[in-house]
């Protein structure tokens, strides 16, 4: 995975003077339709994560993979004008070369507070408050109907609160929506799609629904079909499609205005190794370039192996919450998670079900 | 059972007489065993039925409502059966059980097919529980005994017992008979069904059932048209005998026929048939079971794709959100049967207006060219009233990408535009060269566009603000939805009544004008042009103020409605 750390954090300083050349550079690229991603610039992390030139020269070259990240660097500049005081603070980071964990909190990309939601007697959400750094991967576990869709619901705008608020960069997703929604990529779980549309035409209509100019559409467009591999699939009807091509498309749509933080509602479900695969190469670039992402899994082993972050949901509490590593201790997080959900049932008086009827 | 007769007979003449005793007691065996699931299957439709009660309270009173209808409908039609018993003129009576019978028969067999009903019993549904096939096969036929239309089938068919008990034989022939044609409509239904359900398997088949329906009936207008030219009062019961004298003959008016035939003494003919209903019986009972039997075992077929090149509408419209929301509507217009149902009523209305003027002659001269057109915009601009409902919950997209109201309502009434002003410019043109006078399209002009801009401002209000459910995209246009309330017929009979009443003033002085003096289609043009104007942008600033608050509410309705 070309975004794992490759280099040294030493280099970080070094880096660094490049990245005011990269504007220069930038300009004369953006013609090219893939220049360097804007994120770039933005040396926020001071940690180990991979540093955003090295990201950023590598999304320059050919890999088909890279072209998520060309089509985030598409977008146009005014948005990324909230971000220029951040990478004014940052370099006073720099200098502390150590690359151990330092604990200085980055900026929250999604706070979630005190969320309350009933629905007639049964309590979905009992207060559940998370707070989601900016540029972690943050991963929602919990039991069935323990209120993971609720809540991912209430952050993405689709359903309304009882009481508690949602906060993406600053921005109350539930008083200024508007600006909130640009902010945000939303994959929904269980929600049909205008699967009378093709491919093609699902993916311009999100594009363009999100207010991007054509041009900009069909070259995201065509990036993302070919991240995600599906163009044989793009003339047909999105009803044709298989589960998880669905899910594909879906997701694809969800990443198409290139937002600050991605709300995926079981992302993995019913798509194959191979596209998870993928799917998760194109999450952790994205989360390298200082993108957020929240999902929710069923799927304990993915979420130990790509989550730096996890919060564990029962009943509409957190039970526990904070990096893979201080959530599951000493134990996998299937462990940790089957204790905290309750243990396992005993698999006892089922005697009948090992004496086969024919 | 074709391997146990194979084994029973194998044996040689000796054993001729055991085997014989051996293969009735193994028929017996098997009926009994076939049978034995019956009651089962009659519980679970009853359950089934029951689960209906068991919905909001709204759908209960509907169901209530629905049921004293059918009932109602049912004490008539015995009523009428008992009645026919002290009438006279029994070969009158024979003509019109014959021709009635066969008529309903028919509609059990053809009405599925055309409607593709949502089926419940649906042999897939039992194919993992391991049911032998005759179990299965008999007990979805009787099973499907339990419903509202099978039961007021069976009362009549009964009922007509009544009518034949002219001696004691034949109203025993006649009790025989009532059963043969219950259980071949029944059965008929039932295959007619399964069939649908089984070859329309397809998202594309479903879809286009009920279009196929509306074609029907548009091609059987011109025979309804020419049944009722003919004079009812005088020739009306000869007409009847020969239909009956046709009708007797075939599978599905042979059973009603035994004893209405019997009546009136032609033994023979009735012998025939009879033979003819129990061959009829037979033969859906043979095809009832081979259809579960394959059914059984063939889960479900997934259609031919077809691809598309391009970006159909999207390269057309404007890249903004209101052109894609558009764009997106249009597509599904062409694409999403449920839409063409509302279209394909429109050109049928004319047929239906002009054919009943015609027949009737009520109204004198030209008149009648003026109104067709009125009439078809009106059904335009309603057609829109619940357009966020056929989203389904797919309008989660629209609340998450923070679409804005006005570009969602303006969007969506782009394609009725499409087809709205042509439709008003050709239509006026045609319904003036009927009409004869040019001057009448002023006031045209004025209803129609009131018409129609009144209905689609009212749209834009009705569609965020109070979407009721349809059938779910994919499944058949007249697939009824889970839940249906009471909240459907109020909204719509009240954006008819809107329109209607906003587009007074233009149609009044329209009338006017053609009755009283001319000078009144000015007045109507320009009260149709302001009313219009200022309902379609109010309408639509109205509704884009509702939609950016309720979108959660809207998914909400959705979801609940999916």
């Amino acid at each position: 995975m070309s975004s794992l750390p490759e280099t040294p954090p030493e280099d970080g300083p070094q880096a660094n003077p490049v990245s005011p050349v990269e504007p220069a550079e930038e300009k004369p690229a953006s013609a090219a339709k893939k220049p360097a991603a804007p994120r770039a610039q933005k040396p926020r992390q001071t940690t180990a994560r991979a540093p955003r030139s090295t990201a950023a020269s590598k999304s320059g070259g050919t890999s088909s993979r890279s072209s998520s990240s060309g089509a985030t660097a598409a977008k146009p500049r005014t948005t990324r004008a909230p971000r220029a005081p951040r990478a004014k603070a940052a370099p006073k980071a720099k200098p502390t070369p150590p690359p151990e964990p330092v604990p200085e909190p980055k900026p929250t990309a999604l706070g979630i507070r005190q969320l309350y939601k009933r629905f007639g007697g049964t309590i979905a959400l009992d207060g559940v408050s998370i707070d989601v750094p900016e540029g972690s991967f943050y991963g929602i576990v919990g039991p069935n109907g323990a209120g993971k869709t609720t809540m991912l619901s209430i952050v993405s705008g689709l359903l309304r609160p009882d009481s508690g608020e949602v906060v993406v960069h600053d921005v109350d997703v539930w008083k200024q929506p508007e600006h909130a929604k640009r902010l945000i990529g939303v994959l929904p779980d269980r929600l049909r799609l205008f699967d009378r549309l093709t491919g093609a035409q699902f993916l311009f209509y999100c594009g363009t629904l999100r207010g991007l100019d054509a041009g900009t559409v069909k070259a995201r467009v065509n990036d993302l079909v070919a991240a995600f591999g599906l163009e044989a699939a793009v003339g047909r009807l999105v009803a044709d499609y298989s589960a998880g091509m669905t899910k594909k498309i879906a997701l694809a749509a969800a990443l198409i205005h290139s937002p600050r933080v991605l709300v995926l509602d079981e992302p993995f479900e019913s798509v194959d190794p191979v596209s998870a695969a993928n799917i998760t190469e194109i999450l952790q670039k994205y989360v390298a370039a200082g993108g957020t992402v929240v999902l929710s899994s069923h799927s304990m082993d993915l979420i130990q192996r790509i989550c730096d972050r996890v919060a564990i949901i029962v009943a509409g509490v957190v039970l526990d919450s904070g990096t893979a590593d201080e959530v599951r201790g000493q134990k996998t997080l299937e462990e940790r998670f089957v204790e905290l959900a309750g243990g396992r049932k005993a698999a006892e008086g089922l005697e009948w079900l090992h004496s086969f009827s024919e | 059972m074709a391997a146990q007769l194979l084994r029973v007979k194998a044996p040689d003449g000796r054993q001729a007489a055991a085997s014989a005793r051996t293969l009735g007691l193994t028929a017996a065996k098997t009926m009994r065993e076939a049978f034995a699931d019956v009651p089962r299957f009659l519980r679970l439709k009853l359950a089934l039925l029951g689960g209906a009660f068991r919905r909001s309270p709204w759908q209960v009173v509907g169901l209530v409502i629905a049921s004293l209808y059918g009932i109602g409908m049912m004490a008539l039609l015995v009523g009428g059966l008992v009645a026919a018993r002290f009438v006279p003129d029994v070969t009158s009576v024979r003509s019109i059980v014959i021709v009635v019978g066969a008529a309903v028969t028919t509609g059990f067999l053809l009405l599925p097919l055309v409607f593709g009903v949502d089926d419940t019993l649906d042999p897939r549904k039992f194919a993992l529980f391991g049911i032998p096939t005759d179990r299965l096969a008999v007990g979805l036929a009787a099973g499907s005994i339990l419903s509202v239309p099978a039961i007021v089938l069976a009362v009549c068919a009964l009922a007509t017992v009544v009518t034949w008990s002219h001696g004691f034989w034949l109203a025993v022939l006649a009790l025989i008979s009532a059963v043969l044609a219950t259980a071949t409509s029944v059965l008929a239904a039932r295959v007619a069904t399964a069939a649908a359900g089984f070859l329309l398997d397809t998202r594309r088949a479903r879809e286009l059932t009920g279009v196929v329906g509306v074609l029907l009936v548009v091609l059987i207008s011109p025979l309804v048209l020419s049944l009722s030219n003919v004079d009812w009062g005088a020739r009306g019961f000869s007409i009847m005998t020969v239909l009956a004298d046709i009708l007797r003959w075939s599978p599905m008016g042979a059973a009603w026929a035994v004893p209405a035939d019997t009546a009136v003494g032609r033994g023979g003919a009735a012998a025939l048939e009879l033979l003819i209903a129990i061959a009829m019986l037979a033969a859906l009972w043979l095809a009832w079971r081979a259809l579960v039997a394959h059914m059984l075992v063939t889960p479900s077929r997934s259609g031919e794709v077809k691809t598309y090149a391009g970006l159909g509408w999207f390269s057309v419209m404007p890249a903004t959100p209101w052109g894609a929301v558009a764009a997106r509507s249009l597509s599904y217009w062409g694409r999403d049967a449920r839409y063409w149902v509302s279209l394909v009523m429109i050109p049928v209305i004319p047929i239906i207006i002009l054919t009943a003027f015609a027949v009737v002659h009520a109204i004198p001269g030209t008149y009648p060219a003026l109104l067709p057109l009125p009439i078809m915009v009106l059904f335009l601009g309603w057609a829109a009233h619940n357009d966020v409902a056929y989203d389904g919950t797919a309008i989660w997209l629209h609340v998450v990408a923070g679409t804005t109201g006005l570009a969602d309502r303006i969007g969506r009434l782009v394609p009725l535009l499409f087809i709205g002003i042509p439709l008003i410019v050709v239509g006026t043109a045609v319904s003036v060269y009927f009409y004869g006078d040019a001057h009448v399209a002023l006031a045209l002009v004025g209803v129609t566009v009131c018409e129609l801009f009144v209905g689609l401002g009212l749209s834009s209000v009705t569609s965020t603000l109070t979407p009721y459910p349809v059938p779910k995209p994919g499944d058949s246009p007249f697939a009824q939805p889970q839940s249906v309330g009471a909240a459907a017929a109020v909204v719509q009979g009240f954006s008819l009544v809107v329109i209607i009443v906003l587009s007074a003033p233009a149609i009044v002085f329209g009338v006017l004008g053609v009755f009283v003096d001319p000078a009144w289609f000015v007045s109507s043009l320009w009260a149709g042009l302001v009313v219009g104007a200022l309902a379609l942008v109010g309408g639509v600033v109205g509704g884009a103020a509702i939609f950016n608050r309720r979108g959660p509410q809207m998914l909400d309705a959705a979801v609940k409605a999916a």
